[in-house]
């Protein structure tokens, strides 16, 4: 074979395995929409059928009918109010991490994972007594608080190592311009920054969107409850309702996977960026 | 000891959210230890911590998470890496390919990854018996998660499927940061792929491999949701995790003290890996 015969070649087998990895990855989440879809007859049919033979909107307009409507609305202010919160509270630490050097800097990096490192059901208990004791349990502002503790550390080491691939002469050209230091922050700096931020930002979202042990025990007013708790009322434990189940999941997905869709350009890029080293 | 003034600009930046969050794990933890040290009725006592020691399900727990993260770690990255190097060889529809392999299980909520493979996985009227069957690899239908010996495995790989996205994520833009020119002297040296391979793509990964596996292995253990929806600790405790039982010590039997204790042990186990995990890599960013 020539070189480029081969080349090729091998190009043609790495789409062949990637094809093959996608229908692998993608097959149990089709199943999960094709089941959304059956009849409770054709979701217990034997043998299995492998299309909704008989389509049906049955499982939607039931969980619809069970306030659907209002978990999701709740996930999503949880979601935002995480995400926002997660970048404002990072942003300086990061900043400062990336551009400064001063005494302790590594041990006080360590520090900021210290949090990441322990198991979250460790905290569960004292964390519900201690916002029980300042009257934020039961409200999905204390819920966002909780999961600003979870996801801030990752964001700021994250967002430190895309500070670090922004070359320093930047904010030195805005000073020479007579940018003072917000100035040079807020117009030079963040503009540049979106992509990181975009990421760190998808990943606080998701965090929240996803979280199901605190949210369970968190949030106890059926109003205010997020869609996992939602999702887990229909897991029983000896009888489990999968067709309104897996219709709540196939919308559950739908958000998150737009966020992604809409900005992947964004995050993978910012990934990218994030881990190249100084 | 002088304070230069750009200390204190970054002083001012990072100390807020460092004692913030340092108060935070104060309180959490003293509260923690002080439930930990005493009985129902508020005295002092050791016997938390002993009975975690006696009771034969604790040791059982340490096994299995120990399976576990084997396990899930393994195939993540194993799997993750795999699918970072084929999708940096191609450009024409990476997009569609990196949405579907690396995107599509993050987005998953767990419980609903969860739930989906448990039903996946049902004995009856589960999808893989009957791929499995179709395709005469086995004979007769399997209880995956209803078996004692199967259950663990059979949830492992679920996790592998939600997980390794991350890993795969990391790998890539690892493997994209890469400076070219190392590939093309490597050629004009007379590499082959294979030499290409183990002499320059796999010592340039090296830093991100090893957070990759110091943050799998610490999300691994603390991974809840799956085997919550999927067993919840069954059958027996074949599948019981070590934060499993805690939950359920904290809220099923309300033994909050003795759960309390639980957490402590295994915060130290977790504190211990990341040390060496974390000497190492700083050891290797000083070198």
């Amino acid at each position: 074979m020539t070189r480029s015969n081969r080349q090729k070649f091998n190009k043609t087998i790495v789409y062949i395995l990637l094809t093959f990895l996608s229908v692998i990855i993608a097959f149990p989440f089709i199943w999960l929409i094709i089941t959304s879809f059956k009849t409770y007859p054709d979701i217990y049919a034997y043998p299995l059928l492998y299309l909704p033979v008989h389509p049906t909107l049955e499982h939607f307009e039931k969980i619809s009918s069970m306030d659907f409507q209002n978990y999701f609305l709740n996930s999503v202010i949880v979601g935002v109010g995480t995400m926002f919160l997660s970048v404002a509270i990072a942003l300086f630490p990061a900043y400062a991490f990336s551009r400064y050097s001063f005494r302790g800097k590594s041990n006080l990096l360590v520090s900021v994972m210290l949090f990441q490192m322990f198991p979250q059901v460790v905290f569960l208990v004292p964390i519900m007594k201690f916002f029980g004791n300042v009257g934020l349990l039961d409200t999905r502002f204390g819920l966002i608080l909780v999961y600003a503790l979870f996801t801030t550390p990752i964001s700021i080491v994250f967002m430190r190592t895309f500070f670090l691939s922004i070359p320093k002469s930047l904010e030195e050209a805005a000073k020479i311009d007579g940018c003072n230091f917000s100035q040079a922050f807020f117009k030079v700096i963040i503009p540049i920054t979106i992509p990181g931020i975009a990421a760190v930002g998808i990943y606080a979202f998701l965090f929240s969107w996803s979280e199901l042990m605190y949210s369970m025990s968190f949030l106890v007013s059926k109003s205010k409850q997020t869609i996992p708790t939602f999702l887990s009322l229909f897991v029983g434990q000896y009888q489990t309702r999968w067709g309104p189940l897996f219709a709540g999941s196939v919308l559950a997905t739908i958000p998150p996977l737009i966020v992604f869709m809409v900005l992947q350009r964004y995050f993978i890029a910012g990934l990218v960026s994030g881990s190249v080293k100084e | 000891m002088k304070i230069t003034r750009e200390e204190k600009t970054a002083y001012k930046m990072i100390l807020p959210y460092i004692i913030l969050i340092m108060l935070m794990i104060v309180i959490l933890l003293v509260s923690n230890v002080i439930t930990s040290f005493v009985n129902e009725e508020g005295t002092f006592t050791f016997n938390n911590y002993i009975n975690c020691f006696q009771d034969e399900i604790v040791g059982q727990a340490f096994v299995n998470t120990g399976f576990w993260v084997l396990g899930s770690v393994l195939g993540q990255v194993l799997l993750g890496f795999l699918a970072a190097i084929l999708l940096n060889q191609i450009k024409k529809g990476q997009v569609i390919y990196r949405s579907i392999i690396l995107i599509l299980p993050w987005a998953t909520l767990d419980i609903v990854a969860g739930v989906m493979w448990k039903w996946m996985y049902n004995d009856m009227y589960g999808v893989i018996n009957d791929l499995l069957m179709k395709m005469h690899l086995i004979n007769d239908y399997i209880p995956w998660l209803a078996s004692e010996n199967l259950a663990m495995i059979s949830i492992i790989i679920a996790n592998v499927w939600k997980g390794f996205c991350l890993t795969g994520m990391f790998f890539l833009a690892g493997l994209q940061s890469i400076p070219k020119q190392l590939y093309e002297a490597a050629e004009i040296d007379g590499a082959s792929s294979w030499k290409r391979f183990w002499h320059v793509t796999i010592p340039q990964l090296k830093p991100v491999i090893m957070t990759t596996l110091m943050l799998t292995i610490i999300w691994t253990i603390n991974y809840f949701p799956l085997i919550y929806t999927m067993t919840g600790g069954g059958p027996g405790y074949a599948t019981e995790t070590v934060v499993t039982y805690i939950y359920k010590l904290g809220f099923k039997f309300l033994e909050s003290n003795k759960a309390a204790a639980l957490s402590n042990i295994l915060f130290v186990v977790i504190f211990v890996i990341a040390s060496v995990f974390l000497s190492r890599i700083s050891k290797e960013e000083a070198a």
